[in-house]
């Protein structure tokens, strides 16, 4: 059993606080939040203790860090976890800004840290990407990912979250970096605010597409809305010299209903927390093979890459040209 | 494309082919099959009988053929583009003023789309706010074809450019394109490009992607995703049959539509049907002068796109790459 601790007490915290809980060979051995309370009823649910930073990163028995706690936090605590010899799993992003992700990377970048892009461990997206290094339809040529939040959030939060490619479309570069193959090296974005003028007023966009191209002449457009109508929409086109590999949207359940009006499927699953759910999952076991020395999936260089690729975007979408990396 | 329209309007009610203008010997068992007869141009168009032109000519002769059948009275259904020069288009419309002008963009015509747009205009997923064009073509073209195609733009995805102005409802005011040659390296020893993905936007903020490849290899993908305030509505593709095959190796569907032949067979018939009624002055044609206009100003703007690495902000002037 490898002894972790979870700083940060929110939505995504309970989510890796579960998953570490029940995960055979980890223990959550703490649950650091800055709100008493918070940690108080998490610890509570998964059979930990509250604890403090400064103690967890003094106790020796502690080999993991899990960080799930604002943004801004981020790269702190990471660097911190790091310096005390500990294995670290941060959430995405690393920070929201780049320049101050790029001053950390000589601490970081060959520490033993696993970001958060959840995505990677999607079964879907791993058969996927498994499809494309089988090379059975040859190799990738273009990429369409499609990703569409259900229902935008409050204009609270969008103020804080460092803008759409930042926060949401992140996700995306990432599993661009990851199916392509090669680095791009030009980003073109265009935004709009059609769902919430709120969001606008933020001087935010809600309604996006951003085109990458790599220096192989590899193509990709991501979507992203954060308002879709029809529930939380996630699929991956990857188109290839011989055919293409698709991975679809997840129901609620197989069932459809067959009557005169058609045939109507169930609902997509509904956001993050279910569609994810086992990607959350393994990303967990993933943390406990490192523990168990696996490197790690995804790396420190590779948030700054998804950074610099949302930073481009956003400029892109701003100045109205194309960015070239 | 003849072989196309001809058979169509030899079997739609309401018209009859009675003559086929082509200089080329083997045109005369085509025109026999369909009970026409061949006649030089000058004789069809002298002939007061004949109320209207179909033009599937080689894309250089199209505006040609299309000015003097107008001249001549004839309502015209001609194939897109009108010509590769939008310089020469624009100097051309004072002659169509008026005219009775059928511009070939027959997916405008397909069963699918056609549903998705009276979906799209019933509010059935509120307001328009964003689109997805998937237009992948089976297989690249030979080289040859390549020097007189205009180039992928305006010879393949002008066909999305117009469906993009048809369902967003609003001109696109920028455009960007990027483009690759990936499939067959000959296309880019042409000059031209083979894998190209197109953003455009509108004025009031509406966003469109069209995915364009010479060669998909999976047949011929022909897709429509509207994104709106209120859902989405999707135009899948059109398979062989829907037989499944499911064994251990899992579930296993008919290959989609292979070409435009099969995948549009009943937009061609439906355009023909269309021109019927446009002939007998049932209908204004769907498609006119001005949207091949429109569409090849976008082709253009694409083009120059690509060439100049840049975004395209007036995509109606006249840019040649």
């Amino acid at each position: 059993m490898h002894k972790v601790v979870l700083i940060g007490a929110g939505r995504i915290g309970h989510i890796h606080a579960r998953n570490a809980a029940r995960h055979p060979r980890l223990e959550l051995a703490g649950v650091i939040d800055a709100v008493a309370g918070a940690a108080t009823a998490l610890a509570d649910e998964v059979g930990s203790t509250v604890t403090t930073l400064d103690a967890a990163l003094a106790d020796a028995s502690i080999r993991g860090v899990i960080i799930a706690s604002s943004t801004a936090t981020h790269l702190e605590y990471s660097q911190r976890a790091a310096a005390a010899g500990k294995l670290v799993f941060c959430e995405k992003p690393i920070d929201q800004d780049l320049e101050r992700a790029r001053s950390a990377a000589a601490s970081l970048t060959g520490a033993r840290l696993l970001l958060g892009f959840n995505r990677r461990f999607d079964p879907n997206f791993r058969a996927l990407k498994a499809k494309l290094d089988g090379g059975t339809i040859g190799h990738i040529e273009s990429l369409q990912i499609t990703s569409n939040d259900p229902a935008p959030p409050p204009p609270a939060y969008v103020a804080v979250s460092g803008g759409l490619f930042k926060d949401m479309a992140i996700h995306d570069f990432d599993m661009a970096r990851w199916l392509l193959g090669e680095e791009p090296t030009t980003v073109y974005a265009v935004g709009s605010c059609l769902v919430d003028p709120a969001i606008g007023q933020l001087g935010d966009v809600d309604t996006a597409r951003t085109v990458l191209k790599t220096a192989g002449g590899r193509l990709c457009v991501i979507s992203n809305t954060r308002r879709s109508g029809y529930g939380y929409d996630q699929r991956i086109e990857a188109y290839a010299s011989g055919g293409m590999v698709r991975a679809d949207n997840v129901l609620e359940s197989t069932t459809q209903v067959w009557s005169q009006a058609g045939i109507a499927s169930d609902p997509l699953q509904n956001f993050f927390l279910d569609r994810y759910a086992e990607a959350y999952r393994a990303e967990m076991a993933h943390f406990a093979d490192m523990l168990d020395g696996a490197p790690a999936a995804i790396g420190y260089a590779d948030g700054l890459a998804a950074l610099a690729l949302a930073e481009a975007a956003t400029t892109s979408a701003k100045t109205g040209a194309i960015v070239h990396l | 494309m003849g072989h196309v329209h001809g058979p169509n309007a030899a079997r739609q009610p309401g018209l009859q082919l009675k003559y086929v203008v082509d200089p080329r010997p083997e045109a005369a068992a085509f025109a026999a099959e369909l009970g026409a007869s061949i006649v030089p141009l000058e004789q069809a168009l002298g002939d007061p009988a004949i109320r209207g032109v179909l033009i599937c000519s080689p894309t250089d002769q199209h505006l040609g053929h299309a000015l003097a059948a107008v001249a001549a009275g004839k309502a015209v259904f001609s194939e897109k583009p009108i010509d590769l020069d939008l310089a020469k288009v624009r100097a051309a419309a004072p002659h169509f003023a008026g005219a009775r002008f059928q511009l070939g963009f027959n997916r405008r015509f397909d069963p699918q789309f056609v549903r998705l747009k009276q979906q799209l205009d019933a509010g059935a997923i509120g307001r328009l706010e964003s689109l997805h064009l998937i237009n992948h073509d089976p297989a690249a073209p030979p080289p040859g074809f390549i020097p007189t195609s205009g180039g992928l733009f305006k010879d393949f995805t002008i066909h999305d450019l117009d469906l993009a102005r048809w369902l967003l409802g609003e001109e696109p005011t920028t455009v960007y394109a990027v483009a690759s040659c990936l499939v067959d390296a000959e296309i880019g020893r042409q000059g031209d490009v083979d894998t190209a993905r197109t953003v455009l936007k509108t004025a009031s903020g509406r966003l469109c992607v069209i995915s364009n490849t010479r060669r998909s290899g999976y047949g011929y993908d022909q897709r429509i995703e509207a994104f709106g305030s209120a859902g989405m509505l999707c135009a899948g593709n059109v398979a062989n049959d829907t037989v499944h095959v499911m064994t251990e190796a899992g579930d296993t569907a008919a290959p989609i539509r292979p070409a435009f032949a099969e995948r549009y067979a009943d937009a061609y018939r439906a355009e023909i049907e269309h021109f019927a009624d446009v002939v007998h002055g049932r209908a204004q044609p769907q498609s006119g002068y001005a949207d091949g206009i429109a569409a090849l100003a976008l082709a253009e703007a694409c083009a120059w796109s690509v060439v100049h690495d840049q975004v395209c902000p007036f995509p109606n002037e006249v840019r040649h790459a």
